[in-house]
């Protein structure tokens, strides 16, 4: 029964879960005009600007009680000419954000600049209906978040399956335990003989077995192969992390960083282009960006608690904006660990063979924690180099080539043909 | 071939010594106890069968267990704020120098892992010295002081500066001296700091004393042409170069500097060109330079001074008296040499390693009458290595005696060590009020005084020096002081009341006096690393000496000297003065003729020793001056007859881990003659009980008396430049087992001149640092468990010499045992290293593949797939492989330098550390070629000559060793292989070694 209640217990999760999900996609379909204000907005605007808060320039919300929608038009297109012109409220923003020019954006039109504004106002009221319901976004973040929505759909299937299942084999118990009940009296007789010649069978088979040599020999055989096949395969597996994936000081999203945002590896990982470490970029890289983007929208208008860690290890101020003198670097745990015998190049790699990250990275753009991908084998790098074709337009090949005499009959040229299998090429 | 000629690597192997023969057919020195282990403590009957099975269980649960371990978590910390130029992984260079040699300082993450010269630098060497590279590991050394010390405690930088303050005003107040003793400065930040102190305080006086010194010279050019300096050599435009007794191309003066300069007439370019110099040496006891000598001539340290008489009367036809009489062979090798030096007018030179002024005064008379003062010894642009005065020094402690000296500091001055009078030293500093070394550890010196400023190692500092006239070297650090410290130089401007930093110091001296008129910045000195400053011109300089006093004075010193035995003491290659006492790359290097590491010895004559009745591993008592020691006796061939040399350098007792107490303190043998500090002096010596076996190298991986040494003279090379190259492959056709090994891309191969390679070593602490090969200590040397990845042997012959010192054959082997004296033997150095070979013996027998042959040519060795069968190195017809014995970087028994995470960070990244039971060699610096082809492969271009090169070729001065493509025609390797000399070693057993020698070749006096 405990089973079951448990086997039940997901069973609603997973309805709920499945339910929720809906009500989040039904969420988002909004009027057309505010989606392409908010297309708009975030191209353009969220450099400076956030709906809740103040960051370079002033927050949005409230923005239209405080001017007439003619006004925030033509301050958005062209704010300087309103303030050549002398508006008395253009003049005092100016004034009040230490004269900092906003850009002006001639290109739009009115109705992009009221889409805009529209969205704000949307946003706005959204902003508004999450301080009064606290938590209810967060059940729909969850629900979303989760990509493995094909996974939910076969376990609420799998669910439904065994619980029919478990239905019917009740059923089936009750009723063979009326015929006990009915029959008991000879079910015991039977049962007593049955014992006896279950008792007699075996021990006649035991017997058997015991003196047929070939065959214990044959079953010890067996068993033996079993364990040594068992062994051979745990061992090949001892020291291979495929999946890897410890837990960070950081919840570092990569899904968010190359993904959504589509910011190249290289920004951070500059050494993967020129040297043999890849290298985890350090604090200051973070802050180009992290500088003004907080996630604060997603912690209600709080900076985020991820991204005050870097602040910590910087000794970061973010109210006064100033740096102290106590910056602790950040702990990474490494996933990638090759031995310290096997050398590795990430620019060889990268910048000469031109092998693209997620080639051993594995979908990183996709990953919210990374994990090992690769088995980082020597199989697994002896694979590639069997399979890979080298690059013959670097001038460096140029002699090699002409002195290969496979290779002058055409031959794919591998990694492997260029000497990418010698031992001394990883190992010194 | 010469079929007598006979090469021997010791005296064991030339007596066939029984254990030697023993030791000589197997790999190892001691063989596994296996079966001790199954025969009784083992699994004999008397194990029962649950004890075994008890074991077993034991042992599986054990690794069961073991297994189980969570993978260790590995941190990965990056920067918190990345300095710019840094990219992980990447090696940042930085110009800097060491001791006036400029220099470049490869780093890896903000730390220094290597030195190289710099190649660049115009008018100085361009290969490195043992203790250049081996100076790296300095810094990270765990014996220096963490923080300054007032009486033995630990106190704050300024608890210290108002100390020094509060007496350097106490003796100002009261007119008593301020000195400072320092060997010598030539850096003009160093003495611009002191002129600092001394406008502040001024009683401030400077002392330069150098613990080998040379005033003997300085002395001996002031009075013969008034200019109180130690001129530099340039034994390239020599022609005939006779030395008395200076280990030229070692350690006098400035031996790198000298050998290549000396090397570029002798090496195959030359030779090439029909020409090569000649060189003769006379020595009593057997030096590097005279173990490259043409012609070497034994003599006592008691004739060095009549050999200069002779020559002198020879060459001017004067009648002085005090010439060679008893040595015949001297004699008539004398007339020879003057015959020659007087056919090669100012293209000929002598010089003389003795400390004497008149020695030196009868030496410039020499020298003036040979013409070679401007083409050869150069007044104008002097050495200013070393300027310390005796005498000086001397003052100082008479001054302190007087209780005169109210504060003296030390700066890279240790006479407590290093003064042949300690004791004296010692009541002369207790006198003093204030006393205070610069020290970076409590050695010696610095425990006897009241205060230790320790100063910050020079890839710590900003600086400069001036090893030359006219040649200026830049100081930059390449990394914050890890320690505590503070560079003299900001110490005495702080304590002078300049508040500036030590970097705008150095800047503004620079700007305001070096860089003054040249054209150049401050940044472009901080990339090139140098500054020269062109050439004085050729003054010319007349002889004014008094030839006939010095000549008597000459006379006079001999005798005093002369004795039935006489000692010599005299600076080894890698020890030097002692100053790099705690550096155990220098400890483990074997001393390029002896092979002994780790520890001094009382070299002396096999047949000498005969006489006294020492044998091998014997211990004698040497006396002299009122001092006597008790050293290991070491037999050595080419040791003047009744005469014994001892090394100074050892005996530190305050250094560190390393260099505590290896050897013995040979400093105290010496004597104040004439108002300079000599080395030569009578001697007793006695045998006394007990034995002590040398950490010799010498006979370790013998070749079994293989001919693998060629060498021929130059008359005869003259007439045919094959001569004696015995190539196999001309004369023989060989067949193979194997296919042959395809090279289509690049085929590595290196080409080793045997006539320009001195065998002074650098290139194996080269090897040491970039490859990270351990030091294993002492025992494990005993053991012949040295790691070295290239060594250099050394072979002896004996040749038969006639009346006229014309070389007349080779002594046969049998005659060899029946000879009066060990005395002229001749040697020839031979580095060795994994070969490469095409059909390479180890590849076939190794069980596993963890050695094979790659499609470069080279012969790979895998740590990880090597599980120590040893059979590799059982098969190595050269005897180039090492087993590691022991984790040696992480085992507490052989704790003398690299047992800590600090040490640890001098070793290479690039290159893995190698654990407890595999086999390593030579991988012909695998790293820095694949690093190079990546550089040309990541800027799309071919691989140039010369992108590649070995940290051993990039360490030799006398550019014996060759590396490059054999595969481009043009490169300079493959020009090299071309040469009529070349051969290679063992060709005979057609395992197609990659590497080619080529013959050594002595310009000898011919029959």
């Amino acid at each position: 029964m405990r089973n079951i209640s448990s086997v039940l217990g997901r069973f609603t999760k997973g309805i709920t879960l499945s339910f929720l999900m809906l009500f989040a996609i039904h969420s988002t379909s909004q009027a057309q005009d505010v989606k392409e204000g908010e297309t708009l907005f975030k191209a353009n605007c969220t450099t400076c600007h956030k709906v809740d808060r103040k960051v370079t320039g002033p927050a949005l919300a409230g923005m239209s009680e405080r001017h007439s929608e003619e006004w925030l038009v033509s301050w958005i297109r062209n704010s300087q000419a309103m303030i050549k012109a002398g508006d008395p409220a253009a003049v005092a923003i100016y004034e009040e954000y230490n004269k900092l020019a906003m850009t002006a954006f001639t290109q739009f039109s009115d109705d992009q600049i009221k889409n805009i504004i529209a969205y704000v106002k949307a946003e706005e009221v959204k902003l508004a209906e999450k301080a009064n319901t606290p938590g209810g976004g967060e059940a729909g973040a969850t629900g979303s978040s989760d990509a493995n929505t094909w996974m939910i759909v076969g376990l609420i299937g799998l669910v439904v399956v065994t619980v029919l299942v478990i239905v019917i084999l009740n059923r089936v118990i009750r009723s063979l335990e009326n015929v006990i009940l009915n029959n008991q009296a000879a079910i015991l007789e039977a049962e007593a003989k049955n014992e006896e010649y279950t008792e007699n069978k075996f021990a006649k088979f035991a017997k058997a077995f015991v003196k047929n040599k070939k065959l214990v020999g044959f079953a010890v055989l067996m068993l033996v192969a079993l364990l040594a096949v068992g062994g051979w395969k745990t061992m090949w597996n001892i020291g291979v992390h495929e999946g890897y994936q410890p837990v960070q000081p950081i919840k570092f999203s990569h899904q968010i960083h190359a993904g959504v945002n589509q910011i190249e590896c290289q920004y951070c990982h500059g050494g993967a282009f020129k040297s043999k470490n890849a290298s985890i970029p350090s604090a200051n890289v973070c802050m180009n960006c992290h500088n003004t983007v907080t996630a604060a929208d997603h912690y209600d208008g709080e900076l985020s608690p991820e991204i005050a860690k870097i602040y910590r290890a910087l000794d970061y101020n973010p109210d006064t904006k100033e740096y102290g003198n106590n910056p602790k670097p950040i702990e990474w745990v490494r996933i990638h660990n090759l031995p310290d015998f096997a050398y590795f190049n990430h620019s060889q790699h990268v910048v000469v063979a031109g092998v693209e990250c997620q080639t051993c990275h594995g979908p990183i753009e996709n990953m919210e924690e990374v994990y090992q991908y690769s088995p980082l084998t020597m199989k697994w790098c002896v694979d590639c180099h069997k399979e890979t074709e080298v690059n013959v337009d670097n001038k460096y090949y140029d002699d090699l080539i002409a002195a290969h005499e496979k290779l002058k009959k055409g031959e794919k040229v591998t990694a492997a043909m260029m000497g990418g299998l010698e031992c001394g090429k990883c190992h010194y | 071939m010469d079929s007598n000629k006979k090469y021997w690597k010791g005296l064991e192997e030339l007596n066939q010594t029984p254990a030697f023969v023993k030791g000589s057919k197997s790999e190892f020195a001691e063989s596994i106890p296996v079966e001790d282990v199954l025969n009784e403590a083992g699994l004999s009957t008397k194990t029962p069968r649950r004890d075994f099975l008890k074991a077993l269980g034991f042992g599986l649960g054990a690794v069961t267990l073991a297994a189980c371990n969570r993978t260790p978590i590995h941190k990965a910390v990056p920067y918190v704020i990345k300095p710019e130029e840094i990219t992980p992984g990447i090696p940042n260079y930085y110009a800097s120098s060491f001791n006036g040699q400029s220099v470049i300082v490869r780093t890896r993450e903000g730390r220094p892992i290597s030195l190289e010269a710099n190649r660049n630098s115009i008018g100085l060497n361009q290969g490195t010295d043992a203790t250049t590279t081996a100076s790296v590991l300095d810094l990270y050394d765990m014996s220096k002081l963490h923080n300054p010390q007032i009486g033995h405690k630990d106190v704050e930088w300024s608890a210290l500066d108002a100390t020094v303050i509060a007496a350097l005003n106490k003796a100002t107040a009261s007119a008593k001296q301020i000195t400072i003793v320092s060997n010598t400065v030539n850096s003009p930040t160093t003495l611009a700091s002191i002129a600092q102190l001394a406008a502040k305080y001024p009683t401030t006086n400077h002392v330069q004393v150098d613990a080998v010194s040379y005033s003997g010279i300085i002395e001996a050019n002031r009075t013969s042409f008034g200019k109180a300096v130690v001129p530099s050599y340039h034994f390239g435009n020599a022609q005939v170069v006779v030395s008395v007794a200076a280990d030229f191309l070692g350690s006098w003066l400035a031996g790198e500097e000298h050998t290549q300069d000396f090397i570029r007439n002798r090496d195959h370019k030359t030779l090439k060109s029909g020409k090569m110099s000649r060189h003769i040496q006379f020595e009593s006891g057997l030096s590097m330079t005279g173990s490259n000598a043409d012609v070497r001539i034994a003599i006592k340290p008691s004739e060095e001074g009549a050999v200069l008489i002779s020559l002198y009367n020879a060459i001017t036809g004067a009648n002085l008296s005090g010439g060679v009489t008893a040595n015949k062979k001297a004699a008539t090798a004398i007339q020879l040499t003057a015959k020659e030096l007087q056919s090669n007018q100012r293209n000929a030179v002598v010089v003389s390693g003795s400390n004497d002024v008149n020695v030196q005064t009868l030496v410039n008379a020499i020298n003036s009458a040979l013409g070679a003062y401007g083409s050869i010894i150069d007044l104008d642009n002097y050495s200013k290595q070393y300027q310390g005065s005796d005498a000086a020094f001397q003052q100082f402690i008479a001054n302190a005696n007087a209780g005169q000296v109210g504060v003296a500091f030390f700066l890279n001055s240790n006479p407590v060590y290093d003064y042949y009078k300690s004791e004296d030293v010692k009541n002369a500093l207790a006198k003093v009020e204030f006393t205070l070394s610069f020290s970076d550890r409590a050695d010696e010196t610095a425990t006897t005084l009241k205060a230790i400023a320790p100063t910050s190692n020079f890839l710590e500092s900003w600086g400069d020096a001036s090893s030359k006239e006219g040649y200026f070297t830049v100081v930059q650090p390449t990394i914050n002081p890890v320690f505590n410290t503070r560079q003299a130089e900001q110490s005495l401007l702080i304590w002078a009341g300049n508040t500036s930093s030590i970097y705008d110091f150095v800047k503004q001296n620079w700007e305001a006096t070096i860089l003054a008129g040249t054209g150049k910045d401050w940044k472009q000195v901080l990339q090139t690393g140098f500054i020269y400053k062109g050439t004085n011109s050729g003054s010319f300089y007349t002889f004014n000496g008094d030839v006939q006093s010095a000549a008597s004075a000459v006379t006079a010193l001999d005798k005093s000297i002369a004795g039935e035995v006489e000692l010599r003491l005299y600076e080894s290659t890698g020890m030097r003065d002692g100053r790099y006492a705690n550096n155990a790359y220098l400890q483990e290097l074997p001393d390029p003729i002896s092979k002994v590491t780790w520890g001094n010895y009382a070299a002396i004559n096999p047949k000498f020793a005969e006489q006294i009745g020492v044998g091998e591993n014997g211990v004698v008592k040497v006396e002299a001056n009122g001092y006597s020691v008790e050293l290991p006796a070491l037999l050595q061939p080419g040791q003047a007859m009744g005469t014994v040399s001892i090394a100074v350098g050892y005996g530190r007792y305050l250094v560190g881990k390393a260099g505590n107490n290896v050897g013995e303190n040979a400093f105290p043998f010496a004597k104040l003659v004439n108002g300079t500090v000599q080395f030569s002096s009578k001697a007793t010596i006695e045998k006394v009980a007990g034995t002590y076996e040398l950490a010799q190298t010498q006979t370790h991986h013998t070749i079994e008396g293989r001919n693998i040494i060629r060498e021929t003279s130059f008359a005869k090379y003259l007439q045919d430049p094959n001569s004696e190259s015995g190539r196999f492959s001309d004369t023989h056709k060989t067949y193979d087992l194997w296919n042959k090994f395809e090279s289509p891309g690049h085929k590595w191969v290196m080409a080793i001149d045997l006539n320009a390679c001195t065998g002074c070593g650098s290139c194996i602490v080269a090897c040491n640092v970039e490859n990270n090969i351990p030091v294993v200590g002492r025992d494990e040397v005993r053991r012949r468990r040295e790691m070295h990845w290239l060594r250099i042997d050394r072979y002896y012959t004996i040749q038969d010499v006639n009346e006229q010192n014309e070389v007349v054959g080779y002594t046969e082997e049998k005659k060899i045992k029946h000879l009066q004296d060990f005395e002229s033997v001749t040697v020839v150095h031979q580095p060795m290293l994994c070969q490469h070979c095409d059909h390479a013996p180890c590849e076939t027998v190794c069980p596993v593949l963890a050695t094979v042959h790659s499609s470069e040519g080279l012969n790979h060795m895998a740590y990880n797939r090597c599980f120590g069968t040893r059979y590799c190195a059982n098969n190595c017809p050269y005897k180039v492989r090492r087993f590691n014995w022991f984790n040696y970087w992480n085992d507490s028994r052989f704790d003398n330098y690299l047992n800590n995470e600090f040490t640890q960070l001098v070793l290479n990244p690039d290159v893995t550390t190698r654990s407890r039971g595999v086999m390593e060699k030579c991988s012909m610096c695998i790293q820095r070629i694949q690093a190079g082809k990546l550089q040309a492969k990541i800027e799309n271009r071919k691989l140039k000559d010369g992108d590649v090169t070995m940290a051993c070729q990039a360490a030799c001065s006398a550019n014996a060793i060759i590396f490059g493509d054999a595969n481009d025609p043009e490169s300079e390797v493959a020009k090299a292989l071309r040469n009529e000399r070349v051969y290679y070693v063992l060709e005979e057993i057609n395992v197609q070694p990659n590497i080619g020698y080529m013959t050594k070749v002595r310009n000898t006096f011919e029959a």
